[in-house]
This record gives structure tokens, C-alpha cells and sequence, in this order.
């Protein structure tokens, strides 16, 4: 049994550990954490991704995307790598990247939307920010072509959203304007 | 993200016990959850799997922040230093004397091991549930409860023998 005495100092050590105080962050601390996060993950997953072998099909402007396994109930190829990969284009200066797509199963009907940010532009369509339309996808590969324009020098991410039934996924890609 | 940004923010400053180091885990994190964004948007109580994100990334790197506690002491700041604004009387010999046990206080949790100093501080000061705690660290509730009873003893200990309680 503790003492009146130590009892008494435990619950003042309580209350000073309940005052214990911290600083708070700095106003601007969390912006910059948020930007120098989006910076340094992009980097991260730039130097994993070319370090992992596929460095020679991004700089020859091939994206290899895959969505093996998941339009099936038991995946076959992995698909949970969030890597970003990324292309770097030069300003005004058509580029032509390649999406391929490999599927573990054909599709009919899927949906495809691909939305720009502000900056680059799909040949063809210029100013629109998000072109969808229908496909089917074949078992395997899949080539999507996308000539695009970078019409400024912000970059930014391409997003293309593959819908089918109720299921969908969102893929990333980077783009560096020099 | 960002509604868990305080929280997060509170425990990675309870974690490292230094403003530089709250930071640096604090960016780390985030740069983590980058990549996860996907797995993220997924994931029901993100706070949750955020601050055992962040916890397992203190114990990953735990030496590199021990270390870089031990080069703040020597560089000369003696414990206590940096605790502004503590809550306190308005009488101004009240508010001395408590700010006095505050730096006495922070004295004896820098002496504490870090899995002591952690529950105590989490459980005492944050207002982290033992269940809470067992979840962010993976600890047995048995082995939480026995380590906030032992840090509580220990600090009255090292207070009592700093003369801080006669």
C-alpha cells in the first residue's frame, strides 16, 4: 500500500505530466511538410522506379501499367506498387507516351478517362482537361498511345481512371517540363 | 491527411522529445504516406494507421534520434530549455515554483528508457487510452499498464531524490 505521502506525489506528478507542455508547430510548418513531402516522394519513387528496372522504358517514353489480377478475384500479377513513374517533355514539343495496359483477362466496355493538368494538353483536343471514352481491353497488353503537349512549363500529373463494372483504379503519371 | 495533422504532429513531439526530431519524423511520415496514397483512401481510421506509421518509423530510425538527442546535450542545453508557456497560476511565485517542477519533471523523463518515457507520456499526458496505446505499439495491455506503473515510480523516484518532493 503506498504511503498518504507518496500517493499525494503521484497525483502531482500527474497533473505536471497533464501541464506537460510541447510547442506548438510553426503556422507554415505543415505547407511546407506537405510540399516538401510531395517533392521528396515523387523523387523517391522516380529513383525506385528506374532502380527497379524499368528506367530504359521511361526514357524511351513507355509506361508499363499493370493491371493484371485485378478484375479477378485472385490476382496473378501484383498490382499494389503505387510507384509514380515519370516522363520528362520539353516545352511546345509533341511528345508521344505510350500506355500499355496489361490485363490479365479481356474486357468489354471498359471506361477510360484521362484528365491533364493545367499545362498539358492531349493532341487534338486542346484545353480540354479530362477526355473519357469507351474500350475494350485484350488479354495482355494493351498499347494506348497519348501524344501530348506540355503548353507551359508547370507539369504535373496525368491521371487515367480505368472503370469496369463497379471496379476501378487510378493510375498516376508524372510529368516534368524542361 | 491533414485533420490528423495536430495529433500526429503532438505525437511525434512525445516521441522524440525534440522539436528538430518531431519534425524530421513528422516530414518522414508524410513522405511515407505519399506513396501510400492509394492504400490511404482505402483504409477506415487513417489517423490510426498513420501514428503506427509514424511509430514504427521512430522505432525504425530510434537510433538515429537517440543519437541526435544525446548531440543536443552536449552541445549544452540543459534540460528544461525550450519549455515556454507553461500552463500555470497567475501568482507569479505559484507560477515560478510550478515551472520549476515542469524542468524538474522533464529532467526525469529524459531518464527514463524510451519505452517508459513513451507510455507514460502518451498515456499521462496525451490522454491515450491503455487500449490505444496497445494498438499503436503492439504491446500487450498487461505489458502497457506494467510499464506506466514502473515509469510513474521511477519518476517519483528521481523526483524525490532531486529534492523536487521532500
Amino acid at each position: 500500500m503506498p504511503s498518504d505521502a507518496s500517493a499525494e506525489q503521484d497525483r502531482e506528478i500527474q497533473a505536471l505530466l497533464k501541464d506537460y507542455p510541447m510547442p506548438a508547430a510553426s503556422t507554415t510548418f505543415y505547407d511546407q511538410a506537405l510540399v516538401r513531402a510531395t517533392h521528396e516522394g515523387t523523387r523517391r519513387q522516380r529513383n525506385r522506379w528506374l532502380m527497379t528496372g524499368f528506367g530504359s522504358a521511361v526514357a524511351a517514353g513507355l509506361v508499363l501499367w499493370l493491371i493484371g489480377g485485378f478484375f479477378l478475384t485472385t490476382p496473378v500479377v501484383p498490382v499494389a506498387d503505387p510507384n509514380i513513374p515519370g516522363v520528362t517533355m520539353t516545352l511546345e514539343e509533341p511528345r508521344t507516351i505510350n500506355l500499355v495496359f496489361a490485363s490479365a483477362s479481356a474486357l468489354d466496355s471498359a471506361m477510360l478517362t484521362v484528365t491533364l493538368p493545367d499545362g498539358i494538353e492531349l493532341a487534338g483536343f486542346p484545353g480540354q482537361r479530362e477526355i473519357a471514352w469507351r474500350t475494350s481491353l485484350n488479354e495482355g497488353k494493351n498499347f494506348l498511345p497519348l501524344e501530348l503537349i506540355a503548353v507551359s512549363p508547370i507539369g504535373g500529373e496525368v491521371l487515367a481512371r480505368l472503370e469496369h463494372n463497379d471496379r476501378d483504379r487510378t493510375f498516376r503519371l508524372r510529368i516534368e517540363v524542361t | 491527411m491533414r485533420p490528423h495533422f495536430d495529433r500526429l504532429y503532438r505525437l511525434a513531439w512525445r516521441l522524440t522529445g525534440q522539436k528538430a526530431e518531431a519534425e524530421d519524423l513528422f516530414q518522414e511520415l508524410l513522405i511515407k504516406a505519399y506513396g501510400k496514397l492509394d492504400t490511404l483512401a482505402k483504409i477506415n481510421e487513417p489517423g490510426s494507421w498513420l501514428s503506427r506509421v509514424m511509430y514504427n518509423l521512430f522505432i525504425d530510425e530510434r537510433r538515429r534520434f537517440a543519437r541526435r538527442r544525446l548531440l543536443t546535450v552536449e552541445e549544452g542545453q540543459m534540460p528544461g530549455d525550450g519549455l515556454a508557456d507553461i500552463p500555470g497560476n497567475e501568482d507569479p511565485v505559484q507560477h515560478n515554483e510550478r515551472r520549476e517542477k515542469i524542468r524538474a519533471l522533464d529532467a526525469a523523463l529524459a531518464q527514463l528508457s524510451d519505452e517508459h518515457r513513451i507510455v507514460v507520456l502518451l498515456h499521462d499526458t496525451e490522454g491515450y487510452k491503455l487500449t490505444e496505446i496497445h494498438e499503436l505499439t503492439g504491446l500487450p495491455v498487461g505489458t502497457v499498464k506494467s510499464r506506466l506503473h514502473r515509469a510513474r515510480a521511477r519518476l517519483r523516484e528521481i523526483l524525490t531524490q532531486s529534492g523536487t518532493f521532500s
